[in-house]
């Protein structure tokens, strides 16, 4: 029996109409790193919203994942500047060294590598997220060194 | 200081705030936009904090540290400013902090090491507004960004914020909106309708309910204009959007802003917040008896949200996926309701048009594209950033005047605007203006603002593939041109790239071009064949070496070029053999290396690492 | 209701303002092919793009989805210009590429002379088999049966409809009007020994007293008893012999 008090304390958060939906589902995804399959029950339940509509929207928008994903997040951004500038050869040299498909999550259960379509520093390309923080100017020889060295701090 | 009730309160208020602050005291602003923050604006900050606290300079000279917006000249962050000399410091680390809190706090002198230094004429310039990329600047929707703390609303009544408010609520709704119509404003989006116009069709609309949207999605890779307001001045997207409630007589308001811009969201909320506490949102505002108030609604990671009636659709709680626009959103918008949607820059031009009048706003630009724009000068330019100019500026004073140039002493090849929507301009062609429609005309468009220049090194058909992958994976989905046409063009573009593209091959992508151009649901779909289209105008050589001569003249597909390493430039150090993740590098210690190009898959890492210069793309 | 005229083809027409282009054009004997779009259906239409049509309006020409485009005064329709055959076909030759095992796309795109697809295969195309993603059978469980035990998941060319995980969902009541109405038969549908089955779950049927068919869902006669509070007895005999 799932405990849906998890759920319900960031249900509770905002208004009980449609509009809440797809932030309570962020809320989630940045409390459990993925949205929960019980989350979506209890949701549609709570809001009175079919669970089909609600799954839809886990699938739609990107930055919600129904698959737990890795304890540390590498998002490689891929907006035009830094595409210009490197961006798909950290992406392959990380996809290497990891052994993991970008949207996959490693073996290990430790990383998950994502892309972004553009995170708005494009002054700083190429751009790589490691856990939400923002490291400029990546170079493809130097991003696995980057990575080691956060995920140690 | 609690709530505001009417607008004397307020004009008591400003004056009080007038007459505490002391101008001539030191204040050192710190860029804490995302650009910096990436750069270490953070250490910085926690550097001068500390330092000033142990030399307990507060006491003798009070300072203020302020963290500010976007200063938009990212590239050469962290950006520390000094008023009220208005000096402006590069590249700031936390050593450097106490030589300036020595120099020049307390001596009043210049720290030359790190002031800018103009490339060409190696001219060195301590004041902000005579960089050049600032001093060719005239900043409306910028104007407070870097000069206040967003995060505190006495920085914006201090920098005039809401004397439009209070000069709105004195005009009669109708006359705002002629206002706003006579100053010739255009969205700023990237749609470019004039802002006026859309207001006045949907006061047009019998309805007693009616909402004001604000687009904060910036979707096009490469802008970071709004990113930049939204953290950086939030109160005037803010004092903006309640003008404009007024003028259509709008009780609710939405901020939509992308999910990939928590700082915007943090910054907005806090100023929402603020704007409550004073009495400038929320029930009987400053004492009218009207009532507004604004909602954030967060994107989830779709371009498509940036689409109006996706965007709505989102705002619902829902799939953002956009309906046929027969029946406009100004007639029957967010929840079948009139509603006008603006850009974040659009609304952050109001409050100024208010205060200074049309006729000013007026005067600048040209007789199509009033006023100024925020464009994003990035990719192979030396000077990156944000800049605002008046419209009409051409394509080649931007990237050179502005921009410094080309990186590295590249050519200049071209500018690719108006993101996924927009095309590659050639630069036999930059004495364009960039405004409207000249853009549009040369198969291209303005769009949004970003504007990414272009150098010999970049190959046009990867350009056109790169955009087209983008938009296979923002479609919708829901019309057959969009979700089954751009994949094809896919295909086609990587055939092309990969050295299987064949003659017909181009007429195709022309064909799938014109099918979604005429045929799509929405805009994603019908713009979606610029960037392919322009790309075939103008460098239909590159298109033909990669079909007929199986050659990337840029270097950049992989299938086509190979990497060999210049016996003349190597010195043997061996860091390549080491890096190679083939490990397809052989040679001796002081002997030039070879790869094995059977082996090499061109990952680029070798010549990353070679400190000599030595990899070669043929 | 305000009555217009509408010219089509260079005929005019009276029309009732903001009916659609395609119901005036059908109501009058005018050939406009269309697949995603069913009259009973608000929600539906607007996705498959082979109804467009040139709209004449206001000294402006576009193309338009005729099944959603309303009619005003003053508007001209062409439905058979060189600008609409281009378009259509070059939708057809797409929708061919999509679903090759489709016959009745097969048949609209040979009607209008597309017989063969110069694309390459798309990638997914197993797990399309039929589906043009059209939306038409999740628009219909949720406006007209009002169950939505489907929705349309994914975004661009993998979308298409599921349950929620692609479980068999315990919302739907296996009325099989998600199959009736898709275009091209998708949805798979079948039926032995008085059990149904529909999106991996099995219906049993309630039979006939008279006839002894297997002619609905024990699901959907609790469904209709729980929100009509009919009497469950009603459903004893099939409607040929109540």
């Amino acid at each position: 029996m799932t405990d849906v008090t998890q759920f319900d304390r960031i249900i509770d958060r905002y208004e009980r109409t449609e509009e809440s939906l797809l932030a309570i589902l962020q809320d989630f995804q940045h409390e459990f790193h993925y949205v929960p399959e019980e989350g979506i029950r209890r949701l549609s339940e709570i809001m009175e919203v079919p669970e089909s509509k609600i799954y839809a929207m886990g699938t739609f928008y990107k930055a919600l994942s129904l698959t737990p994903r890795g304890r540390h997040i590498i998002k490689v951004c891929t907006g035009t500047a830094c595409h210009l500038k490197g961006a798909p050869e950290i992406l392959e040299e990380l996809e290497r060294e990891l052994k993991v498909k970008r949207n996959g999550t490693t073996t290990d259960g430790e990383f998950t590598l994502e892309c972004v379509n553009c995170v708005g520093a494009c002054a700083m390309a190429p751009l790589t997220l490691i856990d939400e923080e923002y490291h400029g100017q990546t170079r493809a020889s130097k991003i696995m060194d980057i990575v080691k060295k956060q995920v140690e701090s | 200081m609690g709530a505001i009730n009417s607008i004397e309160q307020l004009e008591a208020y400003r004056q009080e705030l007038e007459d505490a602050a002391v101008t001539d005291l030191p204040t050192v602003m710190i860029c804490f936009g995302t650009g910096c923050q990436a750069n270490g604006a953070r250490p910085v900050a926690e550097a001068f904090t500390n330092i000033i606290k142990e030399q307990g300079l507060e006491l003798n000279v009070n300072i203020g540290i302020k963290t500010t917006g976007c200063h938009g000249y990212c590239e050469n962050g962290p950006l520390v400013a000094l008023q009220p000399q208005g000096i402006l410091y590069l590249k700031v680390e936390p050593d450097d902090v106490p030589e300036i809190v020595e120099e020049s706090i307390k001596g009043g002198r210049i720290v030359e090491r790190l002031i800018y230094e103009d490339k060409t004429t190696s001219e060195m310039i301590a004041e902000y507004s005579e960089i050049p990329f600032y001093k060719h600047q005239h900043r409306i929707a910028l104007r407070n960004i870097g000069a206040i703390d967003p995060t505190n609303i006495d920085d914006y009544f201090l920098a005039g914020g809401y004397v439009g408010l209070v000069k709105a609520l004195g005009m009669k709704p109708d006359d705002i909106i002629t206002e706003v119509e006579n100053s010739g404003l255009r969205g700023r989006g990237g749609g470019g309708f004039p802002t006026g116009r859309k207001w006045r069709s949907c006061v047009a609309v019998d309805s007693d309910v009616r909402y004001v949207l604000c687009n904060g999605d910036e979707g096009d890779p490469g802008a970071f204009m709004d990113r930049s307001i939204m953290e950086g001045d939030p109160h005037t997207v803010i004092e903006g959007m309640i003008i404009g409630a007024i003028a259509l007589g709008a009780h609710t308001g939405y901020i939509y802003v992308r999910d990939e811009y928590p700082l915007a969201v943090k910054n907005l909320s806090s100023a929402l917040e603020a704007a409550r506490e004073k009495g400038l949102l929320g029930e009987d505002i400053l004492g009218s008896g009207f009532d507004f108030d604004i909602r954030i609604s967060r994107g989830g990671g779709a371009f498509v949200c940036g689409e109006s009636s996706a965007l709505m659709r989102s705002v619902g709680g829902d799939l953002g996926e956009p309906r046929a626009k027969y029946i406009r959103s100004v007639e029957r918008g967010l929840y079948d309701k009139p509603t006008v949607l603006n850009n974040v820059e659009t609304w952050a031009n109001v409050p100024e048009i208010i205060v200074k009048g049309a006729e000013w706003y007026a005067s600048l630009g040209t007789e199509d594209s009033k006023g100024t724009k925020v464009f994003s000068l990035v990719g192979k330019v030396n000077n990156t950033g944000l800049v605002e100019v008046p419209m009409g500026i051409s394509i080649r004073e931007l990237v050179e005047n502005i921009g410094g140039g080309i990186l590295n002493g590249k050519k200049f090849k071209a500018v690719q605007t108006g993101g996924p929507s927009g095309g590659c301009i050639p630069e036999r062609m930059a004495d364009l203006p960039i405004d409207f429609d000249s853009l549009t005309e040369a198969g291209s468009m303005m769009g949004s603002g970003g504007i990414i220049v272009m150098d010999e090194d970049t190959c046009m058909v990867d350009v056109a593939k790169y955009f087209i992958n983008f938009l296979v994976e923002e479609s919708c989905g829901k019309c057959t041109p969009c979700r089954d046409g751009l994949p094809r063009m896919l295909d086609l573009l990587t055939d092309i790239t990969e050295g299987r593209g064949e003659e017909e091959h181009v007429a195709m992508l022309e064909e799938l071009c014109d099918l979604l151009t005429w045929g799509a649901l929405c805009g994603l779909g019908t713009s979606a064949a610029n960037p392919v289209l322009s790309t075939i105008e103008y460098f239909r050589d590159e298109y033909d070496a990669h079909i007929r001569d199986k050659k990337c003249p840029a270097g950049v597909c992989k299938a086509l070029i190979t990497y060999s390493i210049d016996p003349e430039a190597c010195t043997g150090c061996g860091l390549c053999i080491k890096k190679c993740p083939q490990e397809c590098i052989t040679g001796e210690r002081k002997e030039a290396h070879e790869i094995d190009t059977t082996k090499c898959i061109k990952c680029g890492i070798c010549r990353d690492v070679c400190t000599f210069d030595a990899v070669r793309i043929s | 209701m305000e009555k217009i005229s509408v010219i089509i083809d260079g005929r005019t027409f009276e029309a009732v303002k903001d009916q659609c282009v395609l119901e005036v054009a059908h109501e009058n004997g005018i050939y406009i092919p269309s697949l995603c779009y069913n009259s009973e259906v608000a929600s539906s239409g607007g996705s498959c793009r082979v109804c467009l049509v040139e709209a004449h309006q206001g000294g402006r020409m576009r193309l338009v989805t005729s099944c959603n485009y309303p009619v005003r005064e003053g508007l001209e329709i062409k439905t058979d210009t060189p600008l609409v055959q281009r378009i259509r076909r070059g939708v057809l030759e797409l929708l061919m590429a999509r679903v090759p095992d489709s016959e009745v796309i097969r048949e609209m795109a040979a009607a209008e002379g597309v017989t063969g697809v110069r694309f390459r295969r798309d990638e997914g195309e197993n797990e399309r088999y039929k589906c043009i993603a059209c939306a038409m059978c999740t628009n219909v469980c949720a406006e007209v049966v009002g169950v939505s035990a489907i929705a349309m998941v994914n975004r661009g060319a993998d979308k298409k409809p599921a349950t929620p995980y692609y479980k068999p969902s315990d919302v739907c009541i296996g009325c099989g009007a998600c199959a009736y109405a898709c275009p091209t038969g998708a949805i798979t549908m079948t039926e032995k020994d008085g059990v149904r089955r529909i999106w991996d779950r099995d219906f049993n049927m309630v039979t006939c007293s008279v006839c002894g068919t297997p002619y609905i869902p024990e699901a959907q006669v609790d469904w209709i008893v729980r929100t009509t509070g009919k009497d469950r007895s009603f459903f004893d005999k099939c409607p040929d012999h109540r």
